[in-house]
Parts: structure tokens; C-alpha cells; sequence
């Protein structure tokens, strides 16, 4: 799977768990920028992506994350192997 | 608690349990106290409200589980047939699935009549609070 394929995947969950039809995720995109990304909701995301992309991450994993980018390298060195 | 891993437990949508949700909620809907209303609609008495059995979902989150640190995440729950009072529910609950990342745990479950019916079905997503 190419990473603009994931990213926009990626986005399609952020729209559907977070309900904000306006949300356009980059690799910058972090959780400041984006208000209803909180802890409760980050959880939602998380088993969000792990059951769409069909994967499990690890505590470390996630919480190496700094932004979107890192995320969806994540997923698609998971995908792609 | 594994993924297959199973729990069922007994309700009984007793008096007390009817009583004390309308007392507490106050939705006296004639479905739900009027047994003419309802029969006239097509039950053969009143039927139970439908959040009763999310208590008892509730219930078996944070009472039957193995750990205590719980709680409920998400949860969604489509009813099949109506429940009446003094019904005899017989509720399962598998696990589907453990997210370790964010220490999670989803459930389907379900919920059965004496006749072996399922009154209703869903899922419940429960995280796991650290110390």
C-alpha cells in the first residue's frame, strides 16, 4: 500500500472517530492541532487504526509517536514490511 | 481475560430493578407503565426500558470481571425483542479482541430470554486504568 493511501485511510478514521467532517491530517498534524483529539478519543483512534489496517502496536509503539507522519511511517512499515 | 474467553452471568428485570429505573430516570412512557397502552400497540404487557440492560452491562463490567481497574470505553446495543418484567436473562459476554497498545479489551455480548431468545446483542469496549 503506497503512504498517501494510508494517510488518507488514516484521515478517514480521524473523520469518522473524531466526527469532524473538516479534519485534513498531514505528517505535521499532531494533537494540539486538532481539538477533539484528546486522551479518551486517542484511544478511539488507536483501535480505530489497529482494526482497520488489521495490526497490533505496542505501548512503546504509540507512544513513540510525535505526529501523524510517525503514525502512518508506522502503519506502512507494518503493511508493507 | 483472552480473547474467546467467556462470562455469562443471570438478570431478572425484578420489581425493584423497574421501579427504582423509573424512579431515577422518571421516563413513565406509557409503553412503559400503561400494560392497556402497550397491548394495544402490539405487547403483551409493558415493556422494559431498553437502558435497563445497559445497568446490567454495567453491572457485569465492573462487578463480574477479573480486575477492577475498568472502564467503559465505548459500547453499542441493538434490541431484538421486547423484555417484560420478572423476565429471566441469561447475558454472555465474550472477549473479541485485546488492544495492548492502549490496554483495551472489546466484548461482544448478548442477551437471552428464558425462551432461549436473544432480546438484544452489542459491543462494549473496556480500557484498563493504570495505577
Amino acid at each position: 500500500m503506497e503512504y498517501k493511501d494510508i494517510l488518507k485511510q488514516v484521515n478517514d478514521i480521524f473523520i469518522d472517530v473524531l466526527d469532524n467532517e473538516d479534519i485534513k491530517l498531514t505528517d505535521e498534524t499532531s494533537a494540539k492541532d486538532i481539538e477533539e483529539w484528546d486522551s479518551l478519543n486517542h484511544i478511539q483512534l488507536v483501535v480505530g487504526i489497529e482494526k482497520h489496517f488489521k495490526l497490533r502496536f505496542k505501548s512503546s509503539d504509540i507512544n513513540s509517536w510525535k505526529n501523524v507522519g510517525e503514525m502512518c511511517h508506522a502503519i506502512e512499515k507494518r503493511i508493507n514490511g | 481475560m483472552q480473547p474467546g474467553q467467556k462470562y455469562t452471568h443471570s438478570f431478572t428485570v425484578s420489581s425493584p430493578v423497574y421501579e427504582g429505573f423509573i424512579h431515577v430516570f422518571n421516563d413513565r412512557n406509557p409503553m412503559h407503565t400503561d400494560a392497556a397502552f402497550a397491548v394495544a400497540h402490539g405487547f403483551k404487557d409493558v415493556v422494559m426500558h431498553g437502558n435497563i440492560l445497559n445497568g446490567f452491562i454495567s453491572y457485569f463490567v465492573g462487578e463480574c470481571l477479573p480486575v477492577k481497574n475498568v472502564i467503559i470505553q465505548r459500547q453499542s446495543i441493538k434490541y431484538a425483542l421486547p423484555v417484560y418484567l420478572h423476565d429471566e436473562l441469561e447475558f454472555t459476554a465474550e472477549v473479541t479482541g485485546y488492544f495492548e497498545s492502549v490496554d483495551t479489551y472489546e466484548f461482544k455480548f448478548f442477551f437471552k430470554n428464558k425462551a432461549g431468545k436473544k432480546v438484544a446483542a452489542g459491543e462494549i469496549q473496556v480500557g484498563m486504568i493504570k495505577h
